[in-house]
Parts: C-alpha cells; structure tokens; sequence
C-alpha cells in the first residue's frame, strides 16, 4: 500500500509540474500556445544566461510559457540551422549572436545566410576581450605582443569555433602578430579551464566573460574605445572592432507582426530593472532596439563583414 | 561548515531535496528524460523558493537521477540516462538470471554510498581536487578517452575485431553534423536536420532499446516474460552485506567516480565506463563479469553517483560547471545574481557548504526512497513480453523525441536500433557501439585542439610529455597488453566446455 501512494504521488508531482509547464493562456495578439527558445550554445553559457533572464519577462508579456532547447554545435551555426529549419510562425525564437551567425553562415553548406532571419532586436553587447592566465608570463598586452614577435606562431590562442578565428586574426593583423588559434566549440564555458590550467596561452572572448572569471583569469586587452566598468584599468584597442552583441531572431518569413510582438515582450523584459542590474554587473552595455533598427544595425553588421 | 550542516537538515531543506529526489526517479526511470533536461525543467519552480532549497530541490533531482537511471538498465537493458550503460552490463544478465531485485537493491544502495562519497570530497576536498582537474587540457582529454576505450577488450564478447569495428561505428556516428572545431559538414548526406549529429541520447536509446524489443518479439514463442520474478525474502540485508563486503571496490570506484566527475566536460557516462573498466582489472576472478557479476553493477553506479556531486566542485571553486545538469544548476545560480566559483565561495560559503550536505543527504534520502520503490519497480518484469515490448518501445519513441522536440530523432534511433539488431545477429555487442556514441565527443574535439596546439608547440610536448599524459599512456598500453594476454591465454587453453 505504502509504495502506491508514493508511485501516485511521483507520479502526480510529475504530471502537475508539466501541466504547469504547459499552462497559461496566449493572449490575442501572440498566436502561439507556447513558444520555443532555441539557445545554439550550451546551458550555462552567455546566450543561456540571456535566455534566462529574459524568459520570465517574456512569459508574463506573452502570456505562454516559453521553454527553452539547447542545439548546439559549430560555433552555434547547429541552432542556427535549426531555428532556419523551422516554422515560421513565431512560436520559435532563437539566439542571436552577432557576428557569430555572419561568420558562421560561411561555412560550408551550413545551410543560412544572415540575411535570411527576421530579427527581433538587440538586447545588449560586450566588447571583445584577451584574456590570460592568472599565472600567466604576459600579464600585459604589452608582453603579450612581444612574446608573439619573439616566437611567431608559438602562443595559443583559444576562441569559439571558426567564428572566433576570423575575429582573432582581426587582432592579430592590428597588432602584427602571428599566433596558433585554437577552435573550442559548444561556448566559452569549456574555454575557461584550459585557460586556468595554462593550456593555451590566451583566449579571445568578450568582457562578459573577463567579468565573470574576474577571479581566475586576467583580461589583458579590451575592443572598441570606450573602457568596461567592471573591468577597470585593462587598455582598450580602438582598431579591433569586435564587438558581440546578442538578441532575438526568428525563422525567414516569420509574420511581421508577430515580429513586432516578440520585440515588444523582448524589450519589456529586457528593461526591467533586474535584468539592467544583472547586465551592469556582468559587464555588458545594454540595448533597446526597435525592429527598424535592428534591421538597420544587421546590414551594416553583414556589410562589415562580406567578403 | 557546521552552520551549513544545521541550515541543509532544517525542515524546507529536507522537504524540497526529498521532493527533488522523487522527481530525479522519475526523470531517471524513463529513458530519454536525463538528469540535464529534468534540472532545466525544473529551474523555474525553482525560483520561488530561496536559493539553498532551490538548489537543494535541483542536487537531489541529478543525484536520484543517477541511481534511477539503472532501473531501466537492469530491467529492460536500456540505460535511463547515458551514465547508466555500464550498469547494463551486467544488470541485466543478473535480471534474467532472477535476481531483479537484487540488482535493484545494489544499484540503489552503491550510488547511495557513491553520492556521499562524491559530496564528502566536495565538502572537504574541493580546492586540491580541483588544481588536479586543471592539469587537464585537451591532450589529456584525448588520452582520457583512448583509455576508456580500452573497455572494449572486456565488452567486445569473441572477437576483439569486432568490438573495435563496433567502437569505430559508434564514434563515426557521433561525428556526425557540424563539427566542433570549425563549422564543416561531415556525413551529413545533404540531410539539413543531419546537421545538428545524432543526439547521443536518442542514439544509445536505439542502440539499446530497439534491438532488445525487436528480439523480444522474436522469442515471443520461446518465452513469455523477460524473465523470472522471484521475491526472496531477506534480499536487501543480503545485498546490502556483499556490497559492504568488497570496501577495496568501493573505494576505487568512489575515488574514480569523484575525479573524473570533477573533469569538465567528463562527467558520470565515462566516471561508469572508466570504474567498470578498473573492476574488471582488479578482479581476480573475472570470469562472471558481463555475465550477472554483482560488482558490474556496483562499479558502475558507485561512480556515476561519486560523479554527480563532484561535478559542482570545479562550478563552486572555478565557476566552470563539470556536467550538463551542473551547468543547468549554475545557470539557476546566476540568474539569482549570484556568481559561482570562487566568488560565491569567499562571500557565501554557508551556501556553498549546505548545498554539499544537501547532496550527501540526498545520497540517504535516495535509498530510502529506492528501497520503498524498488518491490515495485521490480515488478516491471511481471509484465508479460507481448505488453512489455510495446511499452518499451512506446517509451523509447518518446525519448527519443523528448530529448530535442524532433521527430527526426525517432527515425534515427529507429534506424541506430534497427542496425544494430542487423549486426549483433554477426556477433557484434551493442556494448562498443554505445561506448563509441558516448566517448567519440570526447575525444574528437580533444584530438583537434590537441593538434592545433601542437602545431604551435610541438606534437611530442602536447601529446607525450607531462606527468598526466605519461600516466594515461601507461595505463591504456597495461590495459590493452593485459586484454591481448589473457585472451592469448584462453586461446591455448583447450576448451574446457
């Protein structure tokens, strides 16, 4: 008798808790019961931490649960693939890094093209950041070019997928340097402990991540001109101009106003004073883009970088 | 360190771990629901809780889910969740030999014992543990994973030929997609939802399930139930004192479980293969293994469980989660505003310190709860094969399509299983096809950025200098010459049967 009612009382739990999941009405002008979050990096990493934070705002805008799917893969070219591939109805959204789905759109028979995506907005941006070990030699940029200069090709530089080198030998020709780039996929967080365990000699990363790892790596170098708050001090390199921004996108052909009424949940939830908090502290710059915008921003980005 | 003990055994604390380890069998149980997806499904409830129960709630869901996953394992042979393969291994053998219960029972009470194993190294192990997890770059990885492929000489049954070719299709299937390193397209066959690889879960499930269905319902004539049911009276104390009887055994495979699970990126699949491995090597009499060896099971699920709770020990000391479902548990972290690593540890060590005495509890809650479940579990195989073989199937198809929301992956798994019921017909064991599945991400992309680096520095310095790489060399050479002797041996031998 006793294992019964606990076998119905697992089970009941269970099947509350997907009733939950599934629950909620959609409200008139969001045509889905639900909708799909596709995050094309792994769980844990900065595109997951977006999706997290934004969620919650999202649903109670929505008025449906929005559950979110990893895919990922290929410098986030596999959910990027993915999110291509389907419906376009709205009721899935995806990531979007930028200029990861440019770069990563050129590669072979990856099957999209950057131009393709009906984009959402923009919700924030890090600059792009080399970060060294704690222990390491190079303690400065400084260092860092003159141990490059010294042995050409002989440090290490890791960075996400084929995405990270074309944005690393961006630096790399800035500084005139020539180094051995290390592909790392599935996301920085598998980066970090070969960075802190002096398995490669640096990696190249954005200032969210330098922030965040504070504690167990030191970020040496920063792009763009303008210098990060929760970094202070770490010089800044106006040429490299690399700079990730992350937001929503949806599949081609997805229905404008649907477009428009992602935007709207998209920035509600993005400007709610949690998530502005939890993007100062992490080292972002935050971004309230209209779809008119977004768009705009996005050619200028893919006309940046065509071949 | 005592204050966090007080603040884990209050009332909510206990409550919300135990509600977590209830959940953690269900999502264990059924295949297709792993510990990762039953953690992300979970976060959101959890934000109305404060932040020690949440993160309570979530451990005990991962470590439950690490024990319950041998429920399908041992029953059906079908792993509940990737880290369950090697408890199959002789789980299963045990089941049809009548001892079902008593493979629940030592399932149920090793990864108790794992867990608190696991959760004692995070309380008082953490930092010395975790400066050895960084001397892991990825040519260590890659060894990591040429060693845990030496398993196949124990796996591969006649013919070691076999065993590697089966390995071989394992890992191709899993390079399947886009590849790691830089976007590529490899076998992809112009299939776009290719693109994405086969999802190792829907894999292994159509490495293990299909075909036992399919050859379930080919002795539907010879037999009616997978096997006998046989209650005995006393089992669990019995089992219980064999488990507690081998205490070399469960040290190894508690100390394998904790160090690999503290591996980022490792994690409790390869924490089981490495430990089954290691007791098969140990052992003196090896004979019964693969065969319903009692120590099969132990070894496998001492260390998936030890794994679980490490897993959180380079998230709280680095910040870098050491699992997927630990990933998951940081993500619910940070989204509370907190930073683990080494951060959180200097400003909130209660937390950190509670969180491990939740697992360890979670690690007792956990038998418990598996004795109450275990006489009814068992029963599963009182279901007759003409009921249970459709049941299984039902159950694979939906994990299958669980694990991504696409029924691409069915066909898949429908496709792996069909393939490897074909060829285990020619003798190959479904066994390496599996290790290949689970170890082939490991090793691929390890192999890459080891290479890359070792166009900058050297091949000899990345691959064969270092203690850690020098001591994972050695020990693949010892295991592959130890496989390749005693096989020699028996070869002499004159057949005694």
């Amino acid at each position: 008798m006793k294992t019964s009612t606990l076998m119905k009382s697992i089970t009941a739990s269970f099947f509350g808790a997907a009733m939950l999941l599934t629950g909620g009405v959609a409200q008139a002008d969001y045509p889905c019961k639900e909708a799909t979050f596709i995050v094309p990096y792994s769980p844990g990493g900065g595109s997951d931490q977006m999706a997290r934070r934004l969620v919650p705002g999202m649903e109670e805008a929505l008025g449906v649960s929005v559950n979110i799917v990893y895919k990922t893969g290929g410098g986030g070219a596999v959910g990027f693939s993915e999110l291509h591939r389907s419906k376009a109805d709205g009721c899935t959204f995806s990531n979007t890094v930028v200029p990861n789905v440019i770069i990563s759109s050129k590669g072979d028979g990856v099957g999209y093209k950057p131009g393709d995506f009906e984009y959402i907005g923009m919700t924030e941006s890090a600059a792009g950041a080399l970060m060294v070990p704690l222990d390491s030699e190079y303690q400065t940029i400084d260092a860092f070019v003159a141990a490059a200069l010294e042995n050409p090709g002989m440090l290490t530089v890791a960075g996400t997928g084929g995405s990270g080198l074309s944005r690393w030998n961006q630096l790399e020709e800035v500084l005139g340097i020539e180094t051995t780039y290390v592909p790392v996929g599935g996301g920085v967080g598998k980066m970090i402990p070969m960075l802190a365990g002096s398995h490669i000699d640096g990696a190249a990363t954005g200032s969210n991540h330098g922030t965040k790892h504070k504690a167990i790596v030191n970020t040496i170098l920063l792009a763009g001109e303008n210098p990060v708050s929760t970094l202070p001090g770490v010089p800044t390199e106006p040429d490299w101009n690399y700079v990730i921004t992350w937001g929503l996108m949806a599949p081609p052909g997805t229905p404008a106003d649907v477009v428009e009424t992602l935007n709207a949940a998209m920035n509600s939830a993005a400007q709610s004073s949690s998530v502005q908090d939890a993007l100062l502290n992490g080292g972002y710059v935050s971004h309230n883009m209209s779809v008119a915008e977004v768009n705009a921003f996005m050619d200028g980005e893919i006309a940046k970088y065509a071949d | 360190m005592i204050e966090a003990f007080f603040m884990a055994i209050s009332p909510s604390y206990l409550m919300y771990m135990t509600i977590g380890v209830l959940l953690g069998l269900v999502v264990g149980t059924l295949p297709g629901l792993t510990a990762t997806m039953g953690t992300a499904l979970l976060v959101p409830f959890t934000f109305a809780l404060p932040t020690g129960e949440g993160i309570a709630m979530l451990g005990g869901l991962y470590v439950c889910a690490m024990f319950s996953d041998a429920i399908p394992a041992c029953l059906v042979n079908t792993p509940g969740t990737p880290a369950a393969m090697a408890t199959g291994f002789d789980g299963h053998p045990m089941v049809k030999q009548g001892r079902g219960q008593e493979a629940i029972v030592a399932a149920c009470f090793a990864s108790a014992l794992g867990t608190i194993f696991g959760a004692g190294c995070y309380l008082l192990l953490a930092w010395p543990m975790v400066s050895i997890a960084l001397k892991f770059g990825p040519p260590q990885f890659f060894w990591l994973g040429v060693f845990a492929l030496t398993i196949i000489g124990s796996l591969a049954g006649k013919s070691i030929l076999k065993g590697l070719a089966g390995a071989a299709i394992g890992i191709i299937i899993s390079c399947i997609g886009i590849s790691h390193a830089a976007e590529i397209n490899r076998f992809t066959l112009n299939i776009p939802e290719l693109r994405g690889g086969v999802s190792l879960v829907a894999g292994l499930i159509g490495v293990f399930a299909v075909p036992q269905v399919l050859s379930m319902i080919l002795d539907l004539k010879k037999q009616d139930y997978v096997a006998e049911y046989r209650p005995e009276k006393g089992v669990v104390i019995k089992t219980i004192k064999k488990v507690l009887s081998a205490p070399i055994h469960f040290l190894r495979s508690a100390v394998i479980g904790s160090f690999i699970g503290i591996l980022p990126g490792a994690g409790s699949p390869i924490a089981a293969i490495v430990s089954y491995n290691e007791a098969i090597r140990w052992s003196k009499d090896k004979s019964q293994y693969g065969k319903g060896d009692i120590r099969g099971v132990t070894a496998s699920e001492i260390a998936n469980n030890a794994a679980a709770p490490a897993a959180m020990i380079p998230l709280v000391t680095l910040g870098v989660p050491g699992s997927a479902p630990a990933a998951v548990i940081a993500g619910a972290l940070m989204l509370r505003g907190l930073n683990p690593g080494p951060e959180l540890f200097g400003s909130n060590a209660a937390l950190v310190y509670s969180f491990g005495w939740s697992l360890l509890i979670a690690g007792i809650v956990v038998f418990f709860i598996g004795m109450l479940a275990t006489p009814l579990l068992v029963k599963i195989i009182k279901i007759p094969l003409r009921l249970l073989a459709p049941l299984i199937m039902f159950l694979a198809i939906i994990g299958a399509y669980a694990i991504r929301n696409n029924i691409f992956d069915v066909y898949l798994m429908l496709i792996i299983g069909i393939f490897v019921f074909l060829v285990r017909r020619l003798g190959f064991h479904p066994g390496p096809i599996g290790l290949g599945l689970i170890l082939g991400p490991i090793i691929e992309p390890s192999l890459v950025q080891s290479l890359y680096i070792s166009h900058a520095v050297g091949v000899q310095k990345v691959f064969f200098s270092g203690s850690v790489n020098i001591i994972l060399i050695g020990l693949s050479i010892f295991s592959v010459s130890a496989v390749a002797l005693s096989r020699f041996r028996s070869k002499s031998k004159p057949e005694t049967q």
